[in-house]
Order: C-alpha cells, then sequence, then structure tokens
C-alpha cells in the first residue's frame, strides 16, 4: 500500500516538475529588464527589413545605452491573426506595427494604443499621410511607410513600343492590344495571392471615386450590384476575356507572376510599389514605372493611382516600458534614419525630409507629391468577411461567372455580415 | 481480490491532462458559442442560441465550407483508403524491397504540412508546373488545368495532394492487419479453388475490416481537420471553393474576431465528425469481426 502510494506520489510529482520545467523555458519574457538596460520588444511583420532595422537598432542602443532592443517578427498572414492576442498579454509589441482597416479598428476598439497624439516626433511625420492612424481626432499610430498598391510597369519596354501611359479606359485597352500584337501578356496577375487584393484598388478607384463607398457598404446605404461595383467586374471580365491578363490567374501565385515581368513575358505587375526592388533584383536591366487603370474615360477620372500609409508604428498600452518604447519610435522618425530604412528597404517613408538615393525611389517619387493618388479603398473595409466577400466576387468572375451573379452572390454575404 | 484505493491516484496525471487540455478548452468553446465575445474584451454578452441560428440559416460561407469538407473527406476517404490498400497488398510480405518500399511510400508522411504544399503548389502551378508539363509531354494536354485556381476542381486538387501526403501511413496500418490474418485461411481457400478475387472477398476483406475501419475513421477526421495543408496552398480561395471547416473557424475568430461564433462552429464541426465516424464504426461493424 505504502509503496503505491510513494509511486502514485512520485509520478504526479514528476509530471509536475516536468510541467513546470516546460513552462519555465517555453515562457521567456521578450520585454524584460536586460542587465542594466531595459529591453523592449519590437513587434512586425517585415521579415525582409529586418537586417536593415538590426542595424538602426544597433545604432540607437548606442546612442540610448540604457535601451535594448528586440525585434519579433511574424509572416503578415499570421500577424494579422495573432497580433492582438500578444498586445492583449503585454509582454510582446512594446512598439508594434498596425495594418490600417480592420486590424486598426479592431486594436483600437480592445484599447491596445497608447495615445500619442501629444509626442513632439509626431511633427516628424506628413501631416496629411498620418490621418488613417487617428481615430476620434486622437493619433493612435502613425504610418512609417508609403506604399502604392497599383500595377508597376515596364517603361523601357512601353518607350521601345512607343506607348504612352493611357489616361482613359480606352486607351488603356488600345495600349493592351499592342502588347498583345508583340506577344506581350500586358498584365501579370496573381491571382492565386495577393492579385485581387491589391488590383481591385486601382479597378475601383474611379468607377467609385467616393471614399466613403465601402462605409457606405457596411452601413447598408450601398450595395455591390451597383453600378459601381458590377463595371468593375465588368472590366475585370473584360480583361480576361480579351486576354489581357495572363490565362489561369487565379493559379499564378506572385513569384510567378514577378518572373513574368522580370523575364519581359508580360509588361506590367498588377501588385505594387514594394514589388519594384524585387523585380529590379530580378532582373537590374528593368525602368520602371508605375501605373494604374483608368477605368473611365479621361474626363471623368478622378484619381490617378493608389497610397496606402501602411506599416503604423504604435505603442502597446498594456506596455510598463512606454517611454523607451517612444524613444524609440523617435528614433525611427528622424530623417537621417528614416533615410536609411528607406533606400535601403526600397520604400517610401512618411517621414518628412526623407531623402531618397536610389534611382527607382527617386523616379517614383513624383506619385507622393505631384499625383493625384487615393487612400487604398480596400482598407476601409473593416469586416473581414465583407473583405472576403467583395475579393470572392473577382475570384467568381475571373473564373467564368457573370459580374451581375457575381456581385449579388457577394452582396449575399454582405447582408449576413452586416453588424 | 481488494484493490487499494491508492491506485485511483495513477489515474490523476491523466485525468488533469484531459481536463486541462480536453475537456476544459470543450466546455469554454461551449460556453462561449452562446456569446458574442471577440476574443479580447474582457466584456461579452449572452446570445442564447443566436450564434447556432446564424451558422445554419444565415451564413453561406458555412453552408459552403460544410460542402467543400464532404467532397474534400470523400474523395480523400475513397482513394486514400483504396491506393493504402492496393500499395498494402503490393508490399505484404517482409522482403526487403517490400520493407524500403513501405519505407518510400510512408516518407510523404514525415514531410512537414508546409513543405508538401510548397511542394504541390509547384507541381500544380498553371504555367510552370511539372503535372501540366507532363501531360503536355505525352500528348494528354487536353487534360492540363489550372488546378488550384479553378474553382471547380481546386478542392479535389487539394485532396489529392492529401491523399499522397496520408496514404503511406494508412497503407502500414493496413500492412499490420495483413500480416495478422492467420496463413491457414488462405491455404483453406486454396485447397478449396477458391480464385484471388474471392479468396480477398471472403477472407482478406472481412478480417481486414478493423483495420480498415481505423483508416476510414482516421482518415475522415484528419480530411475534416486538415487545415494546415489548405490554408498553405489556397487559403480558401478561389471564391472560397476551398475553404473548409476549419479554416472558416480560423477565419472568424483571428480575421474578423468573433470568438463567439467561431466556439459555436467548431461545435457543430465536431458533433458532425462525432456523427460520421459513429456512423463509419456503425456501418463497418469492426466489432463482429472474427477468426
Amino acid at each position: 500500500m505504502k509503496k503505491s502510494l510513494w509511486l502514485a506520489t512520485g509520478t504526479v510529482g514528476l509530471g509536475l516538475i516536468l510541467g513546470a520545467c516546460a513552462g519555465e523555458s517555453g515562457g521567456g519574457d521578450s520585454s524584460s529588464e536586460s542587465g542594466d538596460a531595459t529591453q523592449i520588444s519590437f513587434m512586425h511583420w517585415r521579415g525582409e527589413d529586418k537586417a536593415v532595422l538590426d542595424e538602426i537598432i544597433a545604432d540607437f542602443e548606442e546612442a540610448n545605452p540604457d535601451i535594448r532592443v528586440e525585434q519579433n517578427i511574424y509572416p503578415s498572414d499570421q500577424y494579422q491573426a495573432t497580433a492582438q492576442r500578444m498586445l492583449q498579454e503585454g509582454s510582446t509589441g512594446d512598439v508594434f506595427t498596425s495594418f490600417p482597416g480592420a486590424q486598426f479598428e479592431s486594436i483600437e476598439s480592445a484599447g491596445f494604443f497608447e495615445d500619442l497624439s501629444g509626442e513632439e516626433f509626431v511633427s516628424n511625420f506628413d501631416e496629411s499621410l498620418i490621418t488613417v492612424g487617428q481615430k476620434d481626432g486622437t493619433q493612435y499610430a502613425l504610418p512609417y511607410q508609403l506604399v502604392f498598391n497599383m500595377p508597376v510597369y515596364n517603361k523601357g519596354m512601353f518607350d521601345e513600343l512607343g506607348l504612352e501611359v493611357p489616361k482613359s479606359w480606352t486607351e488603356f485597352q488600345e495600349m493592351a492590344d499592342t502588347l498583345l500584337e508583340n506577344d506581350i501578356t500586358p498584365i501579370a496577375f496573381p491571382g492565386a495571392d495577393i492579385g485581387p487584393n491589391q488590383f481591385m484598388n486601382s479597378m475601383m478607384m474611379n468607377n467609385a471615386p467616393d471614399e466613403d463607398i465601402f462605409e457606405k457598404l457596411q452601413n447598408g446605404d450601398e450595395s455591390l450590384t451597383n453600378e459601381w461595383w458590377v463595371k468593375t467586374l465588368e472590366d475585370f471580365k473584360l480583361l480576361a476575356d480579351k486576354g489581357y491578363i495572363q490565362d489561369d490567374a487565379l493559379g499564378t501565385n506572385q513569384d510567378s507572376a514577378m518572373a513574368m515581368v522580370a523575364n519581359e513575358e508580360a509588361a506590367m505587375l498588377a501588385t505594387g510599389s514594394y514589388h519594384m526592388n524585387s523585380l529590379l533584383d530580378l532582373n537590374p536591366d528593368l525602368e520602371l514605372d508605375l501605373l494604374a487603370p483608368i477605368t473611365v474615360e479621361e474626363s471623368e477620372a478622378t484619381y490617378e493611382g493608389i497610397n496606402t500609409a501602411t506599416f503604423m508604428l504604435a505603442v502597446n498600452s498594456n506596455s510598463d516600458k512606454k517611454d523607451q518604447a517612444k524613444a524609440f519610435i523617435d528614433y525611427l522618425s528622424q530623417p537621417e534614419v528614416a533615410s536609411k530604412y528607406a533606400n535601403e528597404t526600397g520604400q517610401h517613408l512618411t517621414v518628412n525630409d526623407v531623402e531618397y538615393e536610389s534611382e527607382a525611389l527617386q523616379n517614383t517619387s513624383y506619385w507622393i507629391d505631384e499625383r493625384n493618388t487615393r487612400f487604398q479603398p480596400r482598407f476601409l473595409i473593416t469586416n473581414a468577411q465583407i473583405e472576403d466577400a467583395v475579393l470572392s466576387s473577382i475570384e467568381n468572375v475571373l473564373g467564368g461567372e457573370d459580374p451581375m451573379a457575381a456581385a449579388e452572390a457577394a452582396q449575399q454575404i454582405v447582408e449576413e455580415n452586416r453588424e | 481480490m481488494r484493490i487499494s484505493k491508492s491506485i485511483y491516484l495513477f489515474f490523476l496525471p491523466g485525468l488533469v491532462l484531459y481536463s486541462l487540455f480536453f475537456l476544459y478548452p470543450t466546455i469554454s468553446a461551449l460556453f462561449y458559442s452562446f456569446t458574442d465575445w471577440d476574443g479580447l474584451s474582457t466584456a461579452f454578452q449572452f446570445v442564447g442560441i443566436d450564434n447556432y441560428t446564424r451558422a445554419f440559416t444565415g451564413d453561406s460561407i458555412f453552408q459552403k465550407t460544410i460542402g467543400n469538407n464532404l467532397k474534400f473527406m470523400l474523395t480523400v476517404v475513397v482513394f486514400q483508403t483504396l491506393v493504402a490498400l492496393a500499395f498494402a497488398l503490393i508490399v505484404i510480405k517482409n522482403t526487403k524491397t517490400n520493407v524500403f518500399l513501405r519505407a518510400l511510400y510512408f516518407f510523404p508522411t514525415i514531410l512537414s504540412s508546409v513543405s508538401v504544399a510548397f511542394i504541390w503548389a509547384f507541381i500544380y502551378d498553371p504555367s510552370m508546373g511539372i503535372l501540366n508539363q507532363v501531360l503536355e509531354l505525352i500528348g494528354l494536354d487536353f487534360l492540363a488545368q489550372n488546378w488550384l485556381g479553378n474553382a471547380n476542381i481546386a478542392i479535389y486538387s487539394l485532396a489529392i495532394t492529401q491523399v499522397w501526403f496520408h496514404a503511406g501511413q494508412m497503407l502500414i496500418i493496413f500492412v499490420a492487419g495483413l500480416q495478422a490474418i492467420p496463413e491457414e485461411l488462405y491455404e483453406v481457400a486454396k485447397i478449396e479453388g477458391a480464385s484471388k478475387w474471392q479468396t480477398f472477398k471472403s477472407v482478406t476483406w472481412p478480417l481486414l475490416a478493423p483495420s480498415a475501419t481505423i483508416v476510414v475513421a482516421y482518415t475522415t477526421i484528419q480530411s475534416f481537420k486538415a487545415f494546415d495543408l489548405v490554408f498553405a496552398m489556397t487559403g480558401g480561395g478561389p471564391n472560397n471553393s476551398t475553404e473548409i471547416i476549419a479554416t472558416y473557424i480560423y477565419d472568424v475568430a483571428f480575421k474578423s474576431y468573433q470568438f463567439g461564433y467561431a466556439s459555436a462552429i467548431s461545435i457543430i464541426f465536431m458533433v458532425i465528425i462525432a456523427l460520421i465516424t459513429y456512423l463509419q464504426f456503425k456501418a463497418l461493424r469492426s466489432d463482429r469481426v472474427s477468426y
């Protein structure tokens, strides 16, 4: 009896010890006091920027010896799904980044943003580009990157073929016909991943110039079966029917689409400015610029392109190292630091007085000041299921469905998910 | 014989683990399925059976995911069972070649699902993929497809990947089942002049039923929960044609922050799997098989 009791107790005890050991080893706190310095966690999704951020962090730590910064990087899909949970706990993401739109809304409603309105470093950012990080007059997050979510095109190829940037839907089709005549696919469309959610923005920007269109859709004041969206779907169908996008576009991922443009089999990549560096890595001889399809006649066009102020820097309200977190954002917003980040990652930024050194960035900088671009409409859909419905209708049309039928199917899902 | 009370302490570690990792989450999910909890706030409200009503009457995507799941499950169960059984019959004897072949067939099982997704996404790529290229090479280019981009066939393409991924695992179960059948029964069948088909039908298959039950039940559950492969290969697209219940629960919970509703779908999901598994056990009646 005694022996078996000891054995049982021992088994339980061993289990508890093992459990305790497992918890300790797996539960490392990423934002802790590290020696004399305070360690903060910088949580974001840009794995490709890790190296340059490591350099920036090293400089920051040299200037601020009492602060250590650790990067916690998650792939963007995973980040969108799990960031809120980690912020809630408070030990990760003293400084974190947020996407605009649904994620910003969700984090704001959960109360995880520290109010940055009164901070001096806010003035280091372009006032007109940081409104997306505000809610009810409070600055919760500061967008750092400025990307243009519109097709990248092979300017050298256009020059060679005597093509000009089309200013209307008619001119766009003429341009696409010329490319086809030269055995070039006009648009490489990565329909298997990011194609629909990127290209929808420029395809609809002039069909629905009202920037509140998706808010109205979510409120029930607009419908996907109205002309603005049905026409957008018809335009997508035209691209597919006339062969302006490659066959089997819904099975093409972004790597394959990029390869088509890099190999000059296709003239445009329907993603955004953030792919220009990658294209130049694949083919350094390319001369690139940005081109959004104008889907109306020239006189009716309101916008020339799409911009997104994203990678929004914020401080976690659950953090107990807010001052150190703010010091790091202050450092990132210094023009010389921002310039280093911009030039090494090939990104335009929202920070004032950034000096763009690379040819690709200089050649496209005119889009910031000289062109009338509109904030990415997709990010104004704050309900993820409604966003899915909108994107699915594009996939549906590219799969052969009639535009009105696809719009009706999507509208049904919108109505099911209205709050 | 009198059993000491201290023996019950041996149940404790298992009971604690079971309660912590299964019972508690299940009861929590059931509790939250009657709320509108967003997964982040501390506050929530009880909504009665609204989440369940919504799933069955007001959510066309959820209803579509059930259909997709059934298509996926049926394709996987039929093909995986047949492929595993056929290969098991081929490699049943313990020769060196067969041991090597069993290891070879089992190999995909040890790969990570993300690696499998990457390999098959490349195989299925409509322009650069090896599958379409091979079909063109052998003059069957009319069969070349947009395997993952065509909403009508994408779910079946995923099912084939799942079969490739897990058939080796089922093969091992079948081999063990086949090797447990007494040799004498085959000798009797031979003496009686039974053909190969008659031997399979009257000796092998009835005595293999317990293994078949395990294979079918396990394959069913596995195919219902094939989250990682679907997530990595299509993300549920195009047009929700490959969205299955598991990926939809993820979307609802972690993208839309409707944990209450996601919990309700999870409970429905659990009931569906339990029901199908029960029906399969009844249909295959493995408990009645005896020598």
